[in-house]
């Protein structure tokens, strides 16, 4: 059962509003969704889980300096920067 | 011949210059993009001093590589340096890359002329292009329909010959969907084929970039140009198959075409009668069909639909109006200015997506969910591998229909999902899969028929997939829309 | 009731490789703001993160350092957690398959403080809150760190310092950082509960973060610990949660808001592939490690007869346990060589900072041919003292100050001699020494060390003084 207070949570740490009167909607809808992947459930649980499809390993990089991207560059997409730092502004 | 041999041969014979060609590109956009809405933002400028480049090679009579100067698209999902890039998304509107994809490195690199960016599903998270922030990319074959997604901005440029052929991303059927419902090639590679550095990531562990041309050999030369392994994507490989182009026209009699029966199910019947006669197409041209079942088909789309969440809430986070992208106006402190973009900057299908992913992945849910689809998805990929024992390559439907109507989609979150039941198991599995035009519905809707192969496997699908083109010609049709070339 | 303290320390420590964790940014601390940054460390939509081989080696190398199991097979996992220092909202990190398993830290006491994992991670980059606003600055994201993870093994205070410490002392020594706790290249949390004394069962913990000096860990977990004892003795109970401590005030305070809710939602990243350790790999690292402290330690003392307390200064700092290794080469009296550094050269080294450097004017080889000379002889005691003092003022060799005519010794008759003028120079010594003050007879030695100007041999003279007035 997905209740209203789960979908707050998961909201919370997604870190997205849900207004008031849209919550009970998108519970039932997440409830939906969750009915649908439920489904996975009557699987047999197999021996075999997933890792990585490829079977890569000890993919490295050597640890060698390469110049860094400008300061401007770095901070060139900002919404607001000051200082060469990217910034959040109080607005309070 | 496909367009992309065809432009070079024009190049090269100087039958028109690049710039001359580009510009015609670039006209037959101006005059289609309002009712098409296949670009979000056209870089005429840059791709015409592309095009002057190229000509000054010809003109110094040097030698210009296949893809030299044929008009281009990308999805808006691949990082262009100092274009635009957008995902489609008011979260990213304004964003300008300061790096280049890895694909669109290696495109650059041989004077590919990029006409612009085209339209998708906003993050890739959808069937049908309208999930974008710029509304839905339409049908060339009928604008009232969809043209899919999520790359459904490419689908329907190439469609419509307002470009060549373009990049799309393919996480659970985007590249093969909408080259289906366009009635156009669609080529999703094995996982770790073509670098995903510079694709804005959806769900990492099925996210692979692909082609979208108007036949199977474009497909396989851009395919074989970018498939590389990249130094800066850990999980690329790079074409362990081998080039592709020279490999086409092979012979393909006693080759072993598998069907599972579950791709069947539940398809509507003008898609399965066309799959059924491009079986015996194939029949005829020697190869063998042989059935069998594959259970495991039936968890595919929830396997999917959790894990593509669950990495795409992850993948998702870093929007946060901090270092790029749109940020909202009116907030009190960093925790408010952070939710307040995200609600006001994601639209409703990413927020559900998100949102599902976060509880897939959160405590007391993990095991459940996560865990049990991570388990699911190595069952499924050992059922492909057993399927692979008994067949070269398979055949199945791409769509279980053809492109729907405009607004439709919008409504049911999980009827749209069904969408994809053909397409995600390739993803989940790694494989490589190409959507091909097999017919017609009754009202001249294209269909398309997917031939998925062994991991590695593009050639033996691309040259089986060459062979049906040329056996059926008709199904591969130009549209009213473009350049004629 | 007499309550028992119960710790666990998470460590954090910053690997010294030149390059972050997962791009080829420089590592260096300082810089100007966002100078150390490209896209992937600030998380531009689309990047991917490579793995730096050397952070796999550090970390090896510090798990072999704790006697930690190297796992054959470990794996990179994201932390989820959304926060404007946080340039993906996720941390790369492990949790499911750790690259060190176990291990330990030996106290002085004898206690095994056992570990329970080590893994390794990114750093996140630099808030500055101003005036409300808050200013970011990434180069410290994606610094490559360990995090050191120990069981609730620590049951004081001085527990814990010397536990801290003792990793301090092993990084630097591997070399893997510097262990900075003011430049926050070592950084701890600790977990601390109370129970009564002789219980076995653990009570309600609480977590304070991000610690960085010693003495405030010792502070904040005296306060800590006062506080949850407190608590239980009037009735009420702790609540697990996370708290930071304020060093002005020696407080510690709730973390905790309504905004972080924490469910870091940990999944294997589909970005990285798994890491693979030989056992051959971790047999060439372990044969690159440096001697341990530890193990230098108790070397020193069980074979070059060092008093405990003198080995443990030491092997307090590597640069000063090699340079008394090589100054011991070949001498007859290791102690002599330590006295030399533990007295005199260390009255030249005060500060720990200075110690740790060790930049001595002398160079081992030159106090080496000094003890030489005493070993053989030719030199006595005090001579050499006055000599190693000259010596650190000019960092001029030991034979620049001691002459022929110093060396040598005196003869036999020589030493007769001189005993027999002191015997009649000093009637009152004699006196007082026939009378039963034993002592008096230093003041005669101590005529014949002046008069042969240091040359005779102490005890010889004593011996010879003895004979003489005895």
């Amino acid at each position: 059962m997905v209740t209203r207070e789960d979908v707050e949570n998961i909201a919370l740490l997604s870190k997205l509003f849900v207004p008031e009167e849209e919550l009970d909607g998108l519970t039932k809808s997440m409830q939906e969704i969750i009915d649908f992947a439920d489904t996975i459930n009557n699987a047999p649980v197999s021996g075999d889980s997933f890792d990585d499809i490829n079977n890569l390993s000890n993919v490295f990089r050597e640890d060698v300096v390469v110049e860094s991207y400008s300061t401007k560059e770095i901070l060139e997409n900002a919404p607001e920067q000051a200082e060469d730092h990217f910034l959040v502004r109080n607005r309070e | 011949m496909g367009s992309i041999a065809k432009i070079h041969e024009m190049l090269v014979s100087k039958q028109c210059s690049c710039t001359e060609l580009t510009k015609s590109y670039l006209e037959e956009i101006e005059r289609s993009n309002g009712e098409l809405n296949a670009y979000v933002n056209i870089t005429g400028a840059e791709a015409l001093k592309t095009a002057e480049a190229v000509d000054k090679k010809i003109a110094m009579g040097e030698e210009i590589g296949l893809l030299e100067g044929v008009p281009m698209t990308l999805k808006d999902n691949l990082s262009t340096k100092g274009i635009e890039t957008t995902c489609c998304s008011k979260i990213l509107t304004g964003y300008k890359p300061i790096y280049n994809a890895t694909v669109w490195d290696i495109l650059a690199k041989q004077n590919a002329v990029m006409l612009g960016k085209t339209n998708m599903d906003e993050f890739a998270m959808g069937s049908s292009s309208e999930t974008s922030y710029f509304g839905g990319a339409a049908n060339p074959f009928n604008t009232k329909h969809v043209s899919g997604g999520s790359s459904g901005g490419v689908a329907s440029a190439v469609g419509a010959n307002i470009a060549a052929y373009g990049l799309g991303s393919d996480t659970g059927g985007s590249i093969r969907q909408p080259a289906s419902f366009c009635g156009i090639v669609g080529l999703k590679p094995t996982y770790g084929s073509v670098s995903r550095y510079g694709l804005i990531a959806y769900a990492s562990s099925l996210d692979q970039i692909g082609p979208i041309t108007k036949t199977v050999e474009d497909a396989s030369i851009v395919f074989d140009a970018i498939s590389m392994q990249d130094e800066k994507d850990s999980t690329s490989k790079g074409n362990l198959g081998g080039e592709t182009y020279s490999k086409l026209d092979k012979d393909i009699k006693g080759m072993k075409i598998g069907i599972a029966k579950e791709y069947l199910d539940g398809i509507r019947d003008d898609v399965k009668e066309a799959i059924l006669n491009a079986a015996k197409i194939y029949e005829s041209m020697g190869a063998k069909i042989v059935y069998f079942d594959l259970p495991e088909l039936k968890f595919a789309l929830p396997v999917y639909y959790i894990i593509a969440c669950a990495e795409a809430s992850s993948n998702l986070g870093r929007y946060d109006g901090i270092r790029y992208g749109y940020k909202t106006e009116h907030y009190s402190g960093t925790h408010d200015m952070i939710c307040r973009t995200r609600s006001e900057g994601f639209g409703e299908e990413v927020k559900r997506r998100i949102l599902l992913g976060t509880y897939v992945l959160s405590a007391g849910y993990y095991d459940a969910y996560y865990k049990k689809a991570q388990n699911l998805r190595g069952a499924i990929v050992n059922a492909f591998n057993g399927a692979f024992e008994k067949c070269d390559v398979m055949l199945a439907p791409t769509v279980p229909m053809t492109a729907f109507e405009m607004g439709r989609a919008v409504s049911d979150p999980i009827e749209t999902y069904l969408t994809d039941i053909c397409t995600v198991p390739v993803n989940i599995a790694g494989l490589p899969g190409v959507s091909v035009p097999c017919g017609f519905n009754a009202n001249g809707m294209p269909i398309g028929m997917q031939l998925i192969g062994k991991r590695f496997g593009e050639a033996e699908i691309l040259n089986a997939a060459y062979k049906y083109q040329q056996a059926a010609a008709e199904n591969f049709k130009d549209t009213k829309w473009g350049v004629k070339l | 009731m007499k309550y028992e303290l119960v710790a666990g320390f998470e460590t954090h420590i910053e690997l010294a490789t030149k390059t972050k964790i997962f791009c080829s940014c420089t590592t260096q601390f300082g810089g100007a703001p966002n100078s150390h940054c490209c896209p992937v460390c600030i998380g531009l939509p689309g990047t991917l993160p490579k793995l730096n081989r050397e952070v796999v080696n550090y970390a090896i190398k510090a798990g072999l350092a704790v006697h930690g199991e190297i796992a054959e097979i470990a794996k990179m996992d994201r932390k989820n957690y959304c926060y404007p220092d946080l340039s993906k909202a996720y941390q790369i990190s492990q949790l499911y398959a750790p690259l060190i398993i176990g291990g330990y830290v030996e106290l002085s006491n004898g206690r095994k403080i056992r570990l329970h994992h080590i893994h390794i991670e990114e750093d996140a980059g630099k808030l500055i809150h101003q005036h409300g606003d808050t200013y970011v600055d990434y180069n410290r994201g994606g610094v490559p760190l360990i995090e050191i993870v120990s069981e609730p093994d620590i049951r004081s205070v001085d527990e814990a310092r010397e536990y801290v410490e003792k990793l301090q002392q092993v990084m630097r020594y591997i070399g893997i950082s510097d262990c900075k706790m003011q430049e926050g290249s070592m950084r701890c949390d600790v977990n601390i509960s109370v129970r009564p004394q002789g219980s076995e069962k653990l009570g309600t913990r609480t977590e304070i973060k991000n610690m960085n000096s010693i003495n405030n860990i010792a502070k904040a977990m005296e306060y800590e610990y006062e506080r949850q004892v407190d608590l239980i003795e009037s009735g009420g109970k702790v609540v697990q949660e996370t708290l930071r401590y304020d060093d002005a005030t020696n407080t510690t305070s709730s973390m905790r808001s309504k905004e972080d809710a924490h469910d870091y939602r940990y999944f294997r990243d589909p970005d990285l592939v798994t890491i693979k350790v030989s056992r051959e790999e971790v047999e060439e690292i372990k044969s690159e490690l440096p001697e341990l402290p530890a193990d230098k330690c108790k070397r020193y003392i069980e074979e070059l007869a060092i008093p405990e307390k003198d080995a443990q200064l030491l092997t307090k700092y590597r640069k000063i346990s090699e340079y008394f290794d090589e100054a011991c080469n070949g001498v007859k009296s290791p102690k002599t060589v330590s006295n030399f550094i533990i007295g005199q050269i260390f009255r030249r080294t005060e500060t720990e900072a200075d110690k740790e450097i060790f930049n001595v004017s002398v160079s081992p080889l030159q106090l080496n041919e000094l003890v030489k000379l005493l070993d053989s002889g030719k030199i006595r005691n005090n001579l050499a003292k006055s000599t190693l003092e000259k010596m650190l003022d000019s960092g001029k060799g030991a034979l620049e100050f001691i002459s022929e005519s110093d060396m040598g010794g005196l003869d036999e008759n020589a030493l007769l001699e001189l005993c027999k003028q002191a015997v009649e120079s000093n009637p009152k010594a004699v006196d007082d020494y026939r009378n039963g003050k034993e002592k008096a007879i230093k003041a005669l030695v101590g005529n014949v060390m002046k008069n042969s100007r240091g040359k005779a041999d102490a005890s010889a003279a004593e011996a010879k003084i003895k004979e003489l007035i005895g």
